[in-house]
């Protein structure tokens, strides 16, 4: 049982973690490639922050604020992001990230600068974050499953085509900054409310770095992909603990193993793999090579 | 009149693509576009579907106006094309292909369920499971068609859905388009296959250099020998 507890921190960052992969997962499934999620978890986080303590307001409206403050930047972010495709997007979804992070920084009477803001309670449990986290994987199966689910994938797959399918890619690729945004903003509040002290830095370029490989690696279609990214990278550096200085290079050494052999992601992999398989059953007239990907 | 082309222009890359084409296309009826490679039938077809801006002219539909519309709305009024070259989304499985056409409806009354796809193409059945990349050159086709028949096409413009198949496939799409068009849907059919084309259509235009150069009730073209040897050299096969 001591042993069992002693990994509640680990799962607890599992969950939030979680939370934090599918509102990256969810923009990279609509084809958009934009990584202000992390800045969005930031003001998600420092709102929840700032009104527990200063202002003194329970959990529900907290976390609320939070995600809807999340929510309300994220579709501030889809308007100049529309313009932009591949690695502008990502360019300019960084600086979104570097602009939050700076004005964490200075606006030191608000937000502590960076000394953090800290004397968080904790409000937030194993309980409450498997509770948002189990919702946030039941409303990614239900969006896949929906229509909008498949406007994602026409629009990642061929704009062009989408386009002329009668999906308004523009407005698709806005309503997946919002979920993603809402999503940010709830688990930057979780984080917030669970962990006693927030600081800038916290959501920088080593977070980014981080939730990317989450779904890069498990995969960025299928609603299993970030959970198996997320629950491989989180469970790894703890097994390898007794390799100690080893762990970022064992860590990095995955990642390129997976890049190289998988590189749609384990879980979308594995399941073009076995769809490829079936087609080849079906149909042995059609060449291995008229198979794309 | 379903669609009616008044004086459109359009230049592709500096090229004139068309110079000043009119024709029309009336509910029910099944039109076909023939004439030579680079004669601009499928710009005439993406100047309607919102994919190429004309420079000039008037594209209706009843009483709208398409020109300038984007091409998402012009493909949610159930202008529905299927494009050149068997265009599909390859990594997704053929239903997926299909479930995304439902797209277009957004609120209209679809024509075309999936069993009524099925029905007109079995073969997109047995393989819905399939990623659309893995089907055959034919099979494609009828993957692009059938994801066209799923929003609700009330004009269906079909872009050389002949081109590059072999002969017993081109056979199996023309069955297909003739079903489609005794069940009374509205088509608008860009071919070079001009024989087969005029098989199948009430009526056809030939166009040469951006112009309609003549135009009637394809079984008169068909037997105007000079339509046939003049613009389409030996008239197809």
């Amino acid at each position: 049982m001591d042993t069992l507890l002693s990994f509640r921190p680990l799962f607890d960052l599992f969950l939030i973690h979680l939370g934090f992969a599918y509102s990256q997962y969810i923009v990279l499934r609509a084809g958009a490639f934009s990584i202000g999620n992390v800045g969005l978890s930031a003001i998600g986080a420092y709102t929840a922050a700032i009104l527990t303590v200063n202002y003194g307001l329970p959990l529900p409206v907290t976390l609320l604020a939070g995600a809807l403050a999340g929510l309300a930047f994220g579709t501030l972010l889809a308007i100049p992001l529309a313009r932009l495709r591949g690695v502008y997007q990502a360019i300019a979804s960084l600086a979104f990230v570097q602009i939050v992070l700076s004005a964490n920084l200075y606006a030191e009477n608000v937000t502590g600068g960076a000394m953090g803001f800290s004397g968080i309670p904790k409000l937030v449990g194993t309980g409450t974050l498997l509770v948002f986290a189990l919702g946030t994987i039941y409303v990614m199966l239900a969006i896949s499953r929906s229509r909008l689910g498949r406007a994602f994938d026409a629009v990642r797959e061929d704009e062009g085509m989408a386009v002329s399918l009668g999906i308004n890619a523009a407005r698709t690729q806005a309503i997946a900054y919002m979920i993603s945004g809402l999503l940010a903003g709830l688990f930057g509040s979780l984080e917030a409310l669970h962990s006693y002290a927030v600081e800038p830095n916290q959501f920088g370029f080593h977070l980014i770095i981080v939730i990317l490989s989450y779904v890069v690696l498990g995969g960025r279609r299928s609603v299993w992909g970030p959970l198996v990214g997320v629950a491989l990278l989180i469970a790894l550096p703890e097994i390898s603990r007794p390799l100690a200085d080893a762990r970022i290079m064992i860590y990095g050494l995955i990642l390129m193993v997976v890049m190289n052999f998988m590189p749609r992601g384990i879980v979308d992999t594995l399941v073009a793999r076995r769809a490829r398989r079936r087609s080849r059953a079906a149909n042995p007239e059609v060449r291995q090579a008229e198979v794309k990907g | 009149m379903l669609l009616t082309v008044t004086d459109l222009h359009a230049s592709y890359s500096g090229i004139r693509a068309l110079a000043g084409v009119s024709l029309n296309v009336a509910e029910g009826e099944m039109v076909a576009l023939i004439g030579p490679n680079g004669a601009g039938k499928s710009t005439l077809l993406n100047c309607i579907s919102g994919i190429v801006q004309p420079s000039a002219g008037q594209i209706r539909v009843e009483e709208a106006e398409l020109v300038r519309r984007p091409a998402w709305a012009i493909a949610r009024m159930g202008i529905l094309q299927s494009p050149e070259g068997r265009q599909v989304l390859p990594n997704m499985s053929v239903l997926e292909n299909l479930q995304v056409g439902a797209n277009a409806l957004h609120g209209r009354r679809p024509t075309h369920d999936l069993d009524a796809v099925f029905r007109l193409f079995p073969i997109l059945q047995e393989r819905q499971e399939q990623l659309a990349g893995s089907l055959s050159g034919g099979q494609q086709q009828m993957l692009a068609i059938g994801r066209a028949l799923m929003g609700g096409p009330r004009l269906l413009l079909l872009d050389e859905p002949s081109l590059g198949l072999a002969p017993v496939i081109v056979q199996q799409v023309f069955e297909a388009l003739a079903q489609l068009r005794r069940d009374g849907m509205t088509i608008l059919l860009v071919e070079q296959n001009a024989r087969k084309a005029l098989q199948v259509s009430d009526r056809a235009y030939v166009i040469e250099h951006g112009h309609v150069v003549t135009e009637g009730p394809s079984r008169e073209l068909a037997q105007d020998n000079s339509v046939m040897a003049h613009y389409l050299g030996t008239g197809g096969h």
